[in-house]
């Protein structure tokens, strides 16, 4: 399968922001050693190269269909991103100490694209229920504040007369509540991915004029469609998928303390490792 | 540059709802319109020759503007270059409407600009930020002053 790498260097190095970057030591995919590597979050997708200073790209990893697990390794503070799929590798790393191992399990955890969607989701009803509770509040035009001016950024890119304004009733593929996956008390952190579809009921509404005056992106002659809003229990389900996170993410690093502090060794699973 | 190909194969195969046969043509000289199975999963578009199970190739679709090209197709343009730019040929415009919209709201940076927007406008009517409640609020994607890569050192949003 070919991939356009020209769309995907250019990403890591274009102005777009940064989710996380710092030093991390990758084990190597050939070699078993640890090396240390630049690594950038942006999205979903994991940029590593040799150093900060370094324009070439080692390597990118999507980050979609795996979990993040702490792992027990030659290395301190070591986790791994692991996929479910017999067949794909697993992928490990080692941060500098617990709170960049914690920071980075985090957010890998929450890069994927179903958990930004779904937390989308879950905005976007509180932002018609405020509206509904507040109706003498007239939305002012909103505009998106100009960040990257510059010109060759994403502000530019989005410059399109056919971009349509917020999210129709039609979610994006893929996307949708998930339902968080069955959280058990394995050390496992599981990254919300493919997320079902919700039972999603639509029901296209006409909101006041007024109200459409609000618009995220400042494009003065957006094609106003209408407005559907649909039922969805979004909140309840990001809600639920949040805490869950959370309670994971203490479960694993208190169960890591105490191992450490036993002297336990925790087994990893075995897992095919195509290296 | 490495990347993990056959996750991204596995990918390609999780269900999607904009998956269809479109004419396409790529975006070299002398590339022409052929129908493939184009797939659209999270932010990436896969496409495959008609019958066959692994995609033919993926594009990352951020960074990326999309256009009308005329009442059935449309096309995205990649890296603000012209030349970078690959065209889709419908069956209906409705087609070529949904496709369009799904492609564009597939992004990262769409994402986040309505994550921004959606934010403020809560805590205007409100009083509250909503990110509060999940413990998100200081996560550097979600700022508004949030547009520019960072330089030098880690970042410790979260």
């Amino acid at each position: 399968m070919k991939l356009d790498e020209k769309l995907v260097t250019y990403f890591e190095s274009c102005n777009s922001p940064v989710d996380k970057q710092g030093y991390l030591y990758k084990k190597g995919e050939i070699k078993t050693s640890y090396q240390k590597r630049w690594c950038v979050l942006k999205g979903n997708l994991l940029f590593y190269k040799e150093s900060a200073s370094d324009r070439d790209l080692t390597g990118v990893i999507v980050l979609e269909g795996c979990t993040v697990q702490l792992c027990e390794s030659e290395e301190q503070f070591a986790f791994s991103l692991v996929w479910s799929e017999p067949g794909l590798r697993t992928y490990k790393f080692a941060a500098d100490d617990q709170a960049s191992q914690e920071s980075w399990i985090k957010a890998l955890l929450s890069a994927n694209h179903g958990y930004l969607s779904l937390l989308l989701m879950d905005l976007e009803k509180k932002y018609r229920d405020a509206l509904a509770a507040f109706p003498r509040e007239t939305a002012k035009p909103f505009t998106m504040p100009n960040f990257g001016a510059t010109g060759t950024d994403f502000s530019a890119a989005y410059r399109s007369r056919q971009l349509s304004t917020l999210p129709s009733n039609k979610a994006p593929a893929a996307a949708g509540a998930a339902a968080a996956s069955a959280l058990s008390n394995s050390a496992t952190l599981h990254a919300l991915s493919y997320p079902t579809r919700p039972t999603v009921k639509s029901s296209p509404k006409q909101l006041p004029r007024r109200n459409i005056n609000a618009v995220p992106l400042n494009i003065p002659d957006m094609p106003m469609g209408e407005w559907s809003s649909f039922c969805v229990n979004a909140e309840d389900d990001f809600s639920k998928l949040h805490e869950d996170f959370g309670k994971e993410v203490k479960e694993l690093i208190a169960r890591w303390s105490r191992q450490k502090r036993d002297g336990r060794v925790v087994q990893e699973e075995d897992l095919i490792d195509f290296g | 540059m490495r990347f993990n190909e056959k996750e991204l194969v596995f990918l390609s195969r999780q269900p999607s709802e904009m998956a269809a046969e479109l004419g396409m043509k790529g975006h070299k000289k002398g590339d022409v319109i052929k129908r493939r199975l184009v797939k659209l999963v999270v932010n990436f578009l896969f496409y495959f020759r008609t019958d066959e199970e692994e995609p033919m190739g993926a594009l990352l679709l951020e960074q990326c503007r999309v256009d009308r090209e005329d009442r059935q197709s449309f096309s995205i343009t990649f890296l603000d270059e012209a030349e970078r730019k690959y065209l889709f040929e419908c069956d209906s415009e409705e087609q070529c409407r949904e496709w369009m919209d799904s492609i564009i709201k597939a992004s990262y940076e769409f994402m986040r600009k309505n994550l921004i927007f959606y934010r403020t406008e809560i805590h205007r009517l409100t009083g509250k930020d909503p990110l509060e409640q999940y413990g998100i609020s200081d996560e550097t994607r979600f700022q508004v002053s949030n547009g520019l890569q960072m330089t030098s050192g880690e970042t410790s949003s979260l």
